[in-house]
C-alpha cells in the first residue's frame, strides 16, 4: 500500500495515467492507432524530441536556460551534413566530430554565462542567433543531401513496433540518471541549480558547473541533430528552428523545476511522450496541423498551473 | 527616499551607452556610405525610416515589460494576429481603416492582458507563461485563417504606406516617434509609469509602500500587446497585406536587441526610452548596409547576434570598471 501511494506521489503517476488513458480512448475512437505500425511511427517522432528536452533539462538543473539548443542543433547538423557530403567523411567520424561540435558550442555558452555573470537568457539568445546566422551563411538556406543511404535505413528501420532511433535517447536516459544522481560531477550541479550560494560556500565552482551543464546540452543536442538528419533524409538547414517550445515544455511538464536544483527524467520522458500521442491522434483525426502548435501552448500553461495550485494547495496543509 | 531620489543616480550613469550607440551608428552609417554612396540615396533612407519605424516600436513592446522585471516572448505572437485580425476587418467586414486599426489594438491589449493576468495570478515566471501563450496565440491565428493571407486590402492602407512626408520620412517613422515621446512622459511623469519601474526594481519594497505591483505588471503586458499591434499594422501598411508570416519567432530577438543595446536592464526597474530608438536603429542600420553592400542576407543574423553578445559584454565589463573606479 505504501509503495502504491509513493507511484501515485510521484510527479509523473499522473503523466503516465495521461498517456495510458489517451492511447486507451485513441484506440477506442481509431482502429488504425493500435497496430504495429501505427506505434512505431509515434514512437519515432518522439526520439529527437526526447533528447531536445534532456539538452534543455540538464541546463535547467544547474540553473539556467538555453534559448540556443535548436540554433545549435541546426548548425550541427548542416556541418554534419557538409562533412559527409562536401568532405566525404566516413560516418562515425563524421558523428563524432558532429558531438564535439555541439560540446564546443555548449562550451561558447557556458564559459560566456560563467564567465560575465550575464544572463544565460541573453548570451544564449545571442549566440543562437549567431549560430543560425553561420548555419545559414553556409548553407543558403539549401539543404545537403549527400547522406550515405544506410544512415537514411538505420533511420526507417524498426524492430517490431520499436524504431531505431528509439535508442539513443534510451540510452542517453539511464546515463543522464547515473550522472546526476551518483556521479559527483552531477550531484554537485544540482546542488548549484538548488541553492548556487550555499553551494559555493561548501566549496563547488558554480561556474564550473554552468559550464558542465551546457557543454553536456551541447552534446545532446547534436546527437539530437544528428538523428533529426537521420530521420529526414537530408541535413535541412531548418532543422531545429522548431525545437524552443517543446525543449521547454517536455521538462517542465515533466516536472522540473525552472529554478534549478530538480529534475524528473521519467517526467521528461513521459512528456514528450503525451506530446507525440497528441500529434499523432491529431494526424490520425486528419484535424489542421496548426491545432498541434495550439494544443502544445495550452498543454504547457495548464500543466504549470496545476502544479502552482498543487504547491500552493502543500504549502497551506 | 521618493521614487525620483531612486533613479537620480542611474539616469547619469546611463547616458554613457547610449553615446556610445551613437558613435557606433554614426561610424557605420559613414562606412556604408563610403562603400556605397546609394546607402545615403533618399529612397534608402525612405525604406530604412519604414523599417526603423517596425524595429523601434517592436523594441518598446519588449521593454515595457523589461521595465517591471518580466519578460514576454510573445510579441510576435501578438503583432500577427493584430496584423491578420485587421486585414479581415476590413476586408472580410468592409470595416474603416481607422476602425479596423483600432479594434486590432485592443485584440494586442487584450492577448497582452491575458498574458498578465495568467502571470500574476498563477505566479508562474513570465518566460514560460510567455513562451506557452505565443504558441496558443500564433496557433489559434493559423487555424482561423488557415495561413492564407489577406491581400484585398483598401486602396488607403498602400496609400499611407507609400506615402512620404517631405519626400523622404514614412508616416510611420512620425508614428513611432509620437509614441517614443509618449514612453518617454509616461516612465518620466506619470505615477502609472513610476509604479511599474518600482514595481520591477524591487517587487516586495513597491508592495510594502503601497504600490499595486501585481496591477503594475498586468498594465505593462497590455501596453506590450498594444505596442506589437502597432509594429504589426506598421508592417500591413508597408507590405500593403496581412502576411500570416509576419512577426512570430522573427521577431524576438529584434525585440530584446533594441532595449539591452540601449541600456535597459533585464533585472527591471530602468527603461531607456531613447536607447531603445538608438538600439534598434542600429540593428536597422547594420540590415540596411548589408543589403546595400550586396552581403546575403544570410549572413546578417550572425552579425545581429555578434553585436549582441558584445553589447551586454561591453555593459557589463563597463559597469565592473565604473564600480572599481568608485
Amino acid at each position: 500500500m505504501n509503495a502504491l501511494r509513493r507511484v501515485i506521489t510521484t510527479e509523473w503517476a499522473g503523466l503516465a495515467a495521461i498517456f495510458v488513458l489517451g492511447c486507451a480512448v485513441s484506440a477506442f475512437l481509431s482502429p488504425s492507432f493500435f497496430t504495429e505500425f501505427n506505434i512505431y511511427v509515434l514512437l519515432r517522432s518522439a526520439c529527437v524530441g526526447l533528447l531536445v528536452a534532456f539538452s534543455q533539462m540538464i541546463v535547467l538543473a544547474v540553473g539556467q536556460m538555453n534559448l540556443a539548443v535548436g540554433a545549435l542543433g541546426g548548425l550541427v547538423a548542416v556541418l554534419f551534413g557538409a562533412m559527409l557530403e562536401l568532405l566525404g567523411l566516413p560516418l562515425p567520424v563524421a558523428i563524432v566530430l558532429a558531438l564535439a561540435i555541439g560540446v564546443a558550442g555548449g562550451l561558447v555558452n557556458g564559459l560566456l554565462t560563467a564567465r560575465t555573470g550575464i544572463n544565460g537568457f541573453i548570451i544564449t539568445l545571442a549566440s543562437g542567433s549567431a549560430f543560425t546566422g553561420i548555419n545559414l551563411g553556409i548553407t543558403q538556406s539549401k539543404p545537403f543531401h549527400g547522406i550515405p543511404p544506410e544512415f537514411v535505413t538505420f533511420g526507417d528501420s524498426r524492430l517490431g513496433f520499436i524504431p531505431a532511433l528509439l535508442w539513443p535517447p534510451l540510452i542517453v536516459a539511464p546515463l543522464l540518471a547515473l550522472f546526476l544522481y551518483r556521479i559527483k560531477t552531477g550531484r554537485r550541479l544540482l546542488a548549484v541549480g538548488g541553492n548556487a550560494h550555499a553551494a559555493e560556500l561548501s566549496g563547488i565552482s558554480p561556474g564550473a558547473m554552468i559550464v558542465v551543464a551546457h557543454a553536456i546540452s551541447g552534446g545532446l543536442a547534436g546527437l539530437a541533430a544528428v538523428l533529426a538528419v537521420s530521420q529526414l533524409g537530408a541535413a535541412q538547414p531548418e532543422i531545429g528552428s522548431t525545437w524552443l517550445l517543446i525543449s521547454f515544455a517536455g521538462p517542465i511538464i515533466g516536472g522540473t523545476s525552472l529554478n534549478g536544483g530538480y529534475v524528473s527524467i521519467l517526467g521528461t520522458m513521459l512528456a514528450v511522450l503525451v506530446i507525440s500521442l497528441i500529434e499523432n491522434v491529431l494526424v490520425l483525426a486528419r484535424v489542421d496541423p496548426y491545432w498541434v502548435q495550439f494544443a502544445l501552448g495550452a498543454l504547457v500553461l495548464v500543466t504549470v498551473g496545476l502544479n502552482r495550485w498543487r504547491a500552493v494547495r502543500a504549502a497551506r496543509a | 527616499m521618493s521614487l525620483s531620489d531612486v533613479r537620480r543616480p542611474a539616469r547619469r550613469l546611463d547616458i554613457a551607452p547610449q553615446l556610445g550607440l551613437l558613435a557606433v551608428i554614426v561610424v557605420l552609417c559613414v562606412v556604408f556610405t563610403l562603400r556605397q554612396p546609394g546607402f545615403m540615396s533618399s529612397f534608402n533612407l525612405f525604406a530604412m525610416g519604414r523599417s526603423l519605424a517596425v524595429d523601434v516600436v517592436i523594441g518598446f513592446s519588449q521593454m515595457v515589460v523589461l521595465a517591471t522585471g518580466g519578460m514576454n516572448l510573445s510579441v510576435g505572437s501578438i503583432g500577427v494576429c493584430c496584423v491578420m485580425l485587421s486585414g479581415y476587418l476590413m476586408q472580410g467586414l468592409g470595416l474603416p481603416v481607422p476602425v479596423a486599426f483600432l479594434l486590432a489594438l485592443v485584440l494586442g491589449g487584450a492577448l497582452g492582458w491575458l498574458n498578465g493576468f495568467t502571470i500574476v495570478r498563477s505566479g508562474v515566471n513570465s518566460f514560460v507563461v510567455t513562451l506557452a501563450s505565443s504558441s496558443l496565440f500564433s496557433g489559434a491565428m493559423l487555424i482561423l485563417t488557415r495561413a492564407e493571407p489577406i491581400n484585398g486590402l483598401p486602396p488607403l492602407v498602400t496609400a499611407i504606406g507609400s506615402y512620404k512626408i517631405f519626400g523622404i520620412v514614412s508616416p510611420a517613422l512620425v508614428a513611432t516617434l509620437l509614441v517614443g515621446l509618449g514612453l518617454f512622459v509616461f516612465y518620466r511623469y506619470s505615477v502609472a509609469g513610476k509604479e511599474m519601474l518600482a514595481a520591477g526594481a524591487n517587487a516586495r519594497a513597491a508592495a510594502i509602500s503601497g504600490i499595486p505591483v501585481e496591477r503594475a505588471i498586468i498594465m505593462s503586458h497590455v501596453l506590450s500587446g498594444v505596442l506589437a499591434g502597432i509594429a504589426g499594422l506598421m508592417v500591413v501598411v508597408r507590405v500593403g497585406a496581412a502576411m500570416p508570416a509576419v512577426g512570430g519567432e522573427d521577431w524576438l530577438l529584434p525585440s530584446f536587441l533594441g532595449p539591452v543595446l540601449g541600456g535597459t536592464a533585464l533585472a527591471g526597474g530602468f527603461v531607456s526610452v531613447v536607447g531603445t530608438l538608438l538600439g534598434a536603429a542600429l540593428v536597422t542600420i547594420i540590415r540596411s548596409g548589408l543589403l546595400v553592400l550586396n552581403i546575403g542576407n544570410f549572413w546578417l543574423q550572425l552579425f545581429l547576434g555578434l553585436f549582441l553578445l558584445a553589447a551586454v559584454l561591453a555593459q557589463r565589463y563597463r559597469g565592473i570598471f565604473g564600480a572599481r573606479r568608485k
